[in-house]
This record gives structure tokens, C-alpha cells and sequence, in this order.
């Protein structure tokens, strides 16, 4: 709840112009606050409105620079926005510097709302939204300097373009902007667009779990677009089409260390060897990728696309240290001696949460962590498979274990998992491949002793379980059923239910904090530990997460250290606190939608299933050209531009 | 078959139709300028604007792309219907003032002058010549350019790739406003477009020593069809 002069914010109207400051009647809808970085917000402008938290901006000038950055991005595949938004920006130019003539006022209303109603996309349509609200309630401002002829004071402002799927993409790569280019067959600028904030398309074209499509708004009119899908086409059609990558690098040399080789390290050293550092990147593993290596199965992203963009990637001239495990091969005091001047730890959770069913013990045949499991796998190590197979958990990893136990020639595999359907956090799309290759799922059931033979493990004792209230994760708490224990089969039990950083390699004394969680502890937008040359992002702070958001983290923690060693100081810029700001705000939600005509979404084929359970051939083809251009034209480009006037700094 | 009422007129139609074939079939004009009917619609130029009522929401769409469903009230002479498609000519008459095809449209809307100035531009971004270049004749060769939100320019617009395109002139042939035209003199074909012109060496037929076609066009023809260069020396007129 705020007290402002007045809203429009998602079409509700407060006015409380003219009383004084204790009557103001309060905005119960503002879905965000109104301080930024310790500075007041003045005004707000953006697709649901306007909010004006006092007197002080010119709302005539506001309206200017926005509709200005409005028609920046205006596409011009459709004349009324393209042409109609370039019409109401000259005219809102001419009354701000008072030349407007009077029938200006009444000829942007009719722009307005001729775009609302006929642009061919959500952008325009939805942009012209806070100009006429400014029309219908502040239209005495713009008579004042028409008759005046005088021209509106000047505010500065903020700007900041986004998108529901861009918001939702902890990256924030620009969405629209790539979908506009594959619908026009541009690949390799696509591809160098997607690169801004993503430096593995085709790892993440195949393996993201899409944040973007959950928040995508075609679904509420049919389908989401297929986001992800259309990312691998760019990079597949560079890959096929084998052109030369070129990169321009800025050169001032210092030298910087990353430890850990996964997506969080690797976005972190690409983008620091952009800027010019002389990179040197640690892991354990024969090769780079991380999770992407030794946690996502082959099926879906095939090693050879994760080689060759990490390929790029150390053609930048980064350095990889490989087999060197940080801890073990060297300790991070030998490499701070190393001259180097920042150091980003990324080391990510690969550490298989310890399984907490009775009679676990290691030594016993048949029993293994998740991550373990897929980390032997996946480096080509000899797993025999079992006949029978449980694995424990409901997430991805748990479903990626239980579809490499199928290629692995397992005749049954069983997932037991003790909430139902609804709750499991794996993709919906994976559990679905997975039932369809022959994975059975056993729900609301968990294992609670492990039975054994010798030191074979024979089956698992399980109790039945129901839901009861939501627990912290809003998901219904799972409630062991009395005496409704029950027995299952089995020669090997995987336990999937959770990974956890290893920090062995801290040793205490570096000033790097470690939280209650067990997670290292960093400075929130900065990514800046306790010790001021170390950052840290990606999993080894914010637990087992997603490809998106470590490389998130990279892309941030690069901008920090560079700022870190060009000035000794980390301070976070306007646009990286407009983005955390910005989570507030609900970006969905529309006033007054158009009408769009259904179209099915296009998905990419699937390997047959006789041809997938043989080896590990990956499953998801790529969109055709075709397809994928006609996938794009469901986009209804829904970037949104936000205007923020803040008072100056102080 | 889906009933369907346009102008409170109910009218049957193939599930799948565009509202613009409909109406056509029923003798309903439509203004158009972006649809052709060899070419997929795109709804661009947004003057085929009707007002459509479907599961309780009412608006405006496109008649070019918006297929017809059963119970779907389609209005195509209400006043929304009107001030849009106004608006629409409005914005094309004052960047082209003197296409005869604008004109035509402003004409038959009742329109005399737009209410407001626009700089001029010769292309309208219809992309007829984009969807031509890639449905008929295939070469991808007209693309829009500058996109994504970061894009350092404020102009919108459509290029010819120097390397793909080869000269056949389609993209002329379709243009509504004239903003791509071409010129044939001696051996060379002109290709003027808003963002440049495009040279072509022409061929010469064998027998009547007229040149015929850009080579280029003929060595894309020749390499799509799989026939030899040599079928080409002489042109359509001299061949038998």
C-alpha cells in the first residue's frame, strides 16, 4: 500500500491531487515499492500506467521520453504502431518544447487509442496505455504549455526495457529481440544477441528448464512459445553452417581466477575475457561444463555441443586448468600467490545429499547417490545395470537417473517419490518422456530401510504417505500413513533427493563466510564474498539450481569484478538494482488484452522410442527453419518499457 | 463447414478460411494492401481492420489473418471499424502522399488529407516483397533489419542482401508504392531500393542479341532446376 498524488496502475485510479498529504487515499495495487537504492521514486511510467508520487516531474516530458524509447523499439512489421507511435512521439516533442498547436491534445488521443486497438502486436498496443491516461487525467498540463508556449522543465529518468519471459529468465536475455530475428532467418545475429547474456545457446537450447515459457503470455491464449527450442536453432544452424565466430575484446590484461568449469564459471570467464582478462579457470573434471558435464545425461544435451561451445569459449584465450581439484591439487592460497587480482568461486553442489533411509551404507552393493550415479555415467566410467531399479526423489535429477537406467539395459525402473504428481519439481515434459520410455512412478511412497542380503541390497521397506498442509515451499507437506508399510523388490536404490556445495576446499581463514545453509556467503547483487578480491556465485551460493541461473551469476559477477578492479570498489549500477527492483512487479498482467487467434504451438520431433533406449542418442530434434519461423510469429512481443524519475542523488 | 454472421448476415465457411476470404466470397469489401493472394498474410499494413465478437470479447483484428471459427459476429462497417482503417490510410497517405495505390484507399475511406505530418518514406514496410522474395521465389534475399531491444537505430527497415539477392525483380513487381524499382539499360539491370541500388549483368541471347536476364537469376535457376548453364544462352522468345 502506497500514498501517492496519483495512480493509474493497472487501470484503478487514485487522485488524490489537490488534498493534502494525511487524506491521500492509498493504492492498494502498487505491486512495487516506491524507494530504489535509497532514492525516491518520483514517477513511474510503464505498459499499466502511470504512478506519480509527488509534484515535482513534468508529466508532459515524462510522456516525451518514454514514447521515446517506446518507438526505439516499435518493429515496424505493422504500420499503425510503427508509423502511429513515430506520429505521437514528434507531436508529444513539439508541446514539451512548446510548439504544440492546439488540436495536438485531442489528434494523441486519437493516435492512441487507434494503436491500443489496432497494433498488430502486444507491445505498441499496450505501450500507448500510461499516454492516454495522462491525456484523460492531466490533460490541463499539456493545454498549460500550449497556450504558454512554453517549454516542460526537464527530469532525468531510468530506463529499463523488459519483457515477462525476459523477467522471468534470470539472465534476462532479450526474448523478443531473438524471435524477431529467427522469424526474419537472421541466425547468426541471433545468435550474437543471445551471446550478450548467454554464452552457451546450444546448452541451453536443449537443457534449460525455461523460466521464460512459464511466464510466457501466448499461454493465456493458447500455448506458451516454444522458447527454449527456438534458442538450439541459431545455434545448431552456426554449428551446420561451421562460420567463423568473432569476438571483439577489450585489452587491459589483469589476471583473474575462476575456480570451477560449469556454467557459472564458464559465463563468468567469458565474459571477463571480453573485457580483456587474462583468464585461468580450475575443475576437477577432464573437462569443462559442470553440471552440464557430469549432471545432465547425453540424451539431452550431447557432449559434443557442450565441447564445442566451451570450445568457443577458450578460444577467447582463457586458460584451463583441468584434473585440478581445488583443495587437493592446489589450495586457494596458491593461487591468490599467483597474482592473480580477483578470484570467482563457482564450484557449484556437487555433493549428493546425504540419504537419510535407514540401514544406508555405503559399502553396500546396489546403493548410490543421484549424482553420483550421473557423474560415473556421464564420464564414460562402466555402470553395470540392474535388473530392478529404485531411485528416491522427485526433481530432474532424479527423473534424468531413472531414464539413464533405462538406456543402461535396467528392465525395471521405478521412481518413488512420497508427494504426487502436481508437486514433483522435475519438468512436466521430462516426467512425461520418462513414463513413455517405460519409467514407472510410485507416488506419495518413500523408503525408510534398506533391505539387504549379505551386503546386496534386495529391496526397500516404503511407507505410504499423504498430503497434509503446505509446508514453506507451498507444496502440500507429504505425512507418513501408520502402519502402512510395505515392501519393493529391488537390486539398486538411487537416492536423487538433493545436492549440496562441497566447501571442503574453504579452510576458514580466508574471511569467505559460509551460511547456515551451507552455501557460501556473498554480498546480494555484487556477488562480492567477505574477502573483497573473492566473488562467488552459482550453485556454491545459492544451493542446486538451474543453467539459467548460473550463468546469471557469471554474467553479474564478471561486471562486479571488473568494477572491483578498475576502481577497487563494487558498486552496483542503476540498471543492476532497476533489475532486482523490477522483481515486483507483475509484469503479466494486462489491461484491457487484444484479441489474438488461436495457433498451435510448434514442438520439435522426438526420437522414436525403440531408437532412444538403445544408446544415449539424444531424444528432441530441432525445429525445423520453417517451423521455428512460424513458431516465432506467435510472439507477441510484449516488451515493456519503464520509466522511473528518481529524485537526484544526494 | 463453420456458420459464422458477418454483418448480421450468417454465412458458412471452411474451417481455416481467413475472414477476408469469407467476406469476399459473400461480396463484402474489404479495403486490403498487405494481402496478396499468392502470399501468406501478415497483417501488416492493418487496413483489412473488422470488428470481431468471439467467447464474449469484442475487438478489432485483421480480416487477412484471422481465421473463422464457428459463432464468430464479425462486423466490417461499424464506426471502430472505420476510424481504424482511417487511421491506418492516414499513416500510409502521409508517408507516400503520392502513390496512386494510397491514393485509392484514402479515395474510397473519404479521406482528403491526414490529419498529420510524417517524414516521408518510400517504403511502408508492407513486406510483400520480404514474404515474395521468400515464398516464390526463395532466396530469403529481403530481411528486416536492426531488431532485438538494444538496436542502435529508431528507423525500421527492409534490406536486399547484395549476396543472396539475384536480380529477378519480383520484389519490384509486388511493391504497392514504388519504393523498389527497376531499370534495364544495355547489359545492366538496376535494382533501386530505399537502402541502395543493386547492379546486375544481364545475359545475351544467342540468336536475337537481347539481353534477357540478370546471369545471376539464370545461375540460380539453373542450379535449383539441376539444368545446364547452356540451356540458357538462348531466351524463352528464340527457343523454338
Amino acid at each position: 500500500m502506497s500514498k501517492v498524488v496519483f495512480s493509474s496502475w493497472t487501470g484503478k485510479i487514485v487522485d488524490n491531487r489537490g488534498l493534502d498529504a494525511e487524506k491521500y487515499a492509498e493504492v492498494e495495487n502498487l505491486e512495487f515499492p516506491l524507494q530504489y537504492n535509497g532514492r525516491e521514486i518520483e514517477a513511474f511510467m510503464s505498459w499499466n500506467g502511470v504512478v506519480v508520487a509527488d509534484g515535482r516531474v513534468n508529466i508532459v516530458d515524462m510522456a516525451y521520453c518514454y514514447l521515446k524509447e517506446v518507438q526505439k523499439l516499435s518493429c515496424g512489421e505493422c504500420n499503425v504502431g510503427y508509423a502511429g507511435i513515430k506520429v505521437m512521439t514528434d507531436i508529444l516533442e513539439r508541446i514539451s518544447s512548446g510548439k504544440g498547436g492546439e488540436e495536438d491534445v485531442e489528434l494523441l488521443g486519437r493516435l492512441g487509442t487507434g494503436i491500443k486497438e489496432n497494433a498488430k502486436c502486444e507491445f505498441c498496443a499496450s505501450a500507448v496505455t500510461p499516454i492516454l491516461d495522462t491525456i484523460d487525467y492531466y490533460k490541463q498540463e499539456y493545454v498549460k504549455l500550449i497556450t504558454s508556449k512554453q517549454a516542460a522543465p526537464k527530469s532525468s529518468y531510468i530506463i529499463r526495457v523488459t519483457a515477462p519471459c525476459m523477467e522471468a529468465c534470470p539472465a534476462h536475455q532479450d526474448i523478443p529481440g531473438y524471435m524477431e530475428l529467427i522469424r526474419n532467418r537472421r541466425f547468426t545475429e541471433a545468435l550474437e544477441l543471445i551471446r550478450k547474456t548467454n554464452c552457451l545457446p546450444g546448452v541451453l537450447g536443449r537443457a534449460c528448464v525455461a523460466f521464460c515459457e512459464a511466464k510466457c503470455i501466448r499461454s493465456d491464449i493458447d500455448s506458451s512459445i516454444a522458447i527454449r527450442a527456438l534458442k538450439r536453432v541459431p545455434a545448431d544452424y552456426e554449428m551446420s553452417s561451421q562460420s567463423e565466430l568473432k569476438f571483439e575484446k577489450k585489452g587491459n590484461g589483469e589476471k583473474v581466477a575462476v575456480i570451477g568449469a560449469g556454467p557459472a564459471g564458464l559465463a563468468a570467464s567469458y565474459n571477463l575475457a571480453l573485457m580483456g582478462y587474462k583468464v585461468t579457470i580450475y575443475d576437477e573434471q577432464p573437462s569443462a561444463g559442470g553440471m552440464a558435464l557430469v549432471g545432465i545425461p547425453s540424451y539431452r544435451l550431447p557432449k559434443d555441443i557442450l565441447k564445442r561451445e566451451v570450445d568457443i569459449i577458450k578460444d577467447l584465450g582463457i586458460e584451463f586448468k583441468l584434473n585440478t581439484r581445488v583443495g587437493k591439487d592446489i589450495t586457494l592460497e596458491q593461487i591468490s600467490g599467483q597474482g592473480f587480482k580477483a578470484i570467482f568461486i563457482a564450484t557449484g553442489a556437487h555433493l549428493g545429499r546425504e540419504s537419510d533411509i535407514e540401514n544406508w551404507k555405503k559399502e553396500y552393493e546396489g546403493l548410490i547417490d543421484g549424482i553420483d550415479f550421473l557423474r560415473n555415467v556421464n564420464l564414460g566410467k562402466k555402470v553395470a545395470p540392474k535388473n530392478r531399479v529404485i531411485i528416491v526423489g522427485g526433481g530432474n535429477a532424479a527423473v534424468d537417473c531413472a531414464r539413464t537406467c533405462l538406456r543402461l539395459g535396467c528392465k525395471d525402473v521405478t521412481i518413488v517419490y512420497r508427494r504426487s504428481r502436481g508437486e514433483m519439481p522435475a519438468r512436466r515434459e521430462e516426467v512425461e518422456e520418462a513414463e513413455r520410455e517405460g519409467v514407472k512412478i510410485h507416488f506419495l511412497a518413500l523408503p525408510v530401510k534398506v533391505l539387504t542380503e549379505g551386503s546386496k541390497v534386495t529391496g526397500a521397506e516404503c511407507i505410504r504417505m499423504e498430503l497434509g498442509e503446505p509446508d514453506a515451499s507451498g507444496r502440500r507437506r507429504p505425512i507418513p500413513v501408520k502402519g502402512s508399510e510395505f515392501v519393493m523388490e529391488t537390486d539398486m536404490i538411487i537416492s536423487a533427493t538433493g545436492e549440496a556445495p562441497d566447501l571442503s576446499f574453504l579452510t576458514g581463514k580466508e574471511q569467505i563466510k559460509i551460511t547456515e545453509q551451507g552455501t557460501i556467503e556473498v554480498e546480494p547483487i555484487k556477488f562480492q564474498t567477505g574477502k573483497a578480491e573473492v566473488f562467488s556465485g552459482g550453485d556454491c551460493v545459492i544451493g542446486p539450481a538451474t543453467l539459467s541461473e548460473a550463468i546469471a551469476a557469471g554474467n553479474r559477477a564478471a561486471r562486479s569484478i571488473d568494477q572491483y578492479l578498475r576502481t577497487g570498489k563494487v558498486i552496483p549500477s542503476d540498471e543492476d538494482v532497476v533489475e532486482n527492483w523490477l522483481c515486483d512487479v507483475a509484469l503479466g498482467r494486462e489491461r484491457d488484452g487484444k484479441i489474438f487467434a488461436s495457433e498451435p504451438r510448434q514442438s520439435p520431433e522426438q526420437l522414436a522410442i525403440p531408437d532412444r533406449l538403445r544408446d544415449f542418442n539424444e531424444v528432441e530434434q530441432c525445429l525445423s527453419f520453417e517451423a521455428a519461423a512460424k513458431e516465432t510469429e506467435r510472439c507477441l512481443r510484449c516488451y515493456r518499457v519503464m520509466l522511473l524519475a528518481v529524485t537526484s542523488e544526494k | 463447414m463453420v456458420k459464422l454472421t458477418i454483418d448480421d448476415k450468417v454465412v458458412e465457411a471452411e474451417e481455416g478460411s481467413t475472414i477476408l476470404d469469407v467476406a469476399n466470397q459473400a461480396g463484402i469489401y474489404i479495403p486490403t494492401l498487405c494481402s496478396h493472394e499468392s502470399l501468406s498474410p501478415v497483417g501488416s499494413c492493418r487496413i483489412c481492420a473488422v470488428e470481431i465478437v468471439t467467447n464474449g470479447k469484442s475487438g478489432l483484428t485483421m480480416a487477412c489473418t484471422y481465421p473463422v471459427e464457428a459463432g464468430l459476429e464479425v462486423r466490417t462497417g461499424s464506426e471502430k471499424v472505420i476510424e481504424a482503417r482511417k487511421l491506418a490510410v492516414e499513416l500510409l497517405l502521409a508517408q507516400r502522399p503520392h502513390s496512386a495505390r494510397i491514393q485509392e484507399l484514402a479515395q474510397k475511406l473519404g479521406i482528403e488529407q491526414p490529419s498529420f505530418a510524417l517524414k516521408g518514406r518510400e517504403c511502408i514496410l508492407c513486406e510483400l516483397c520480404v514474404r515474395a522474395c521468400h515464398e516464390i521465389v526463395g532466396t530469403d534475399a529481403i530481411t528486416f533489419v536492426a531488431q532485438g531491444k538494444d538496436r542502435d537505430t529508431d528507423e525500421a527497415s527492409v534490406v536486399h542482401s547484395v549476396e543472396k539477392c539475384i536480380g529477378c525483380d519480383s520484389c519490384a513487381y509486388i511493391c504497392p508504392t514504388e519504393a523498389i524499382t527497376v531499370e534495364d539499360v544495355g547489359d545492366t539491370r538496376t535494382i533501386n531500393t530505399p537502402s541502395g541500388k543493386l547492379e546486375f549483368k544481364l545475359k545475351k541471347c544467342k540468336v536475337c542479341g537481347n539481353y534477357w536476364a540478370p546471369e545471376k537469376q539464370i545461375e540460380y535457376i539453373a542450379k535449383e532446376s539441376g539444368t545446364s548453364l547452356e540451356e540458357y544462352d538462348i531466351c524463352p522468345n528464340c527457343r523454338d
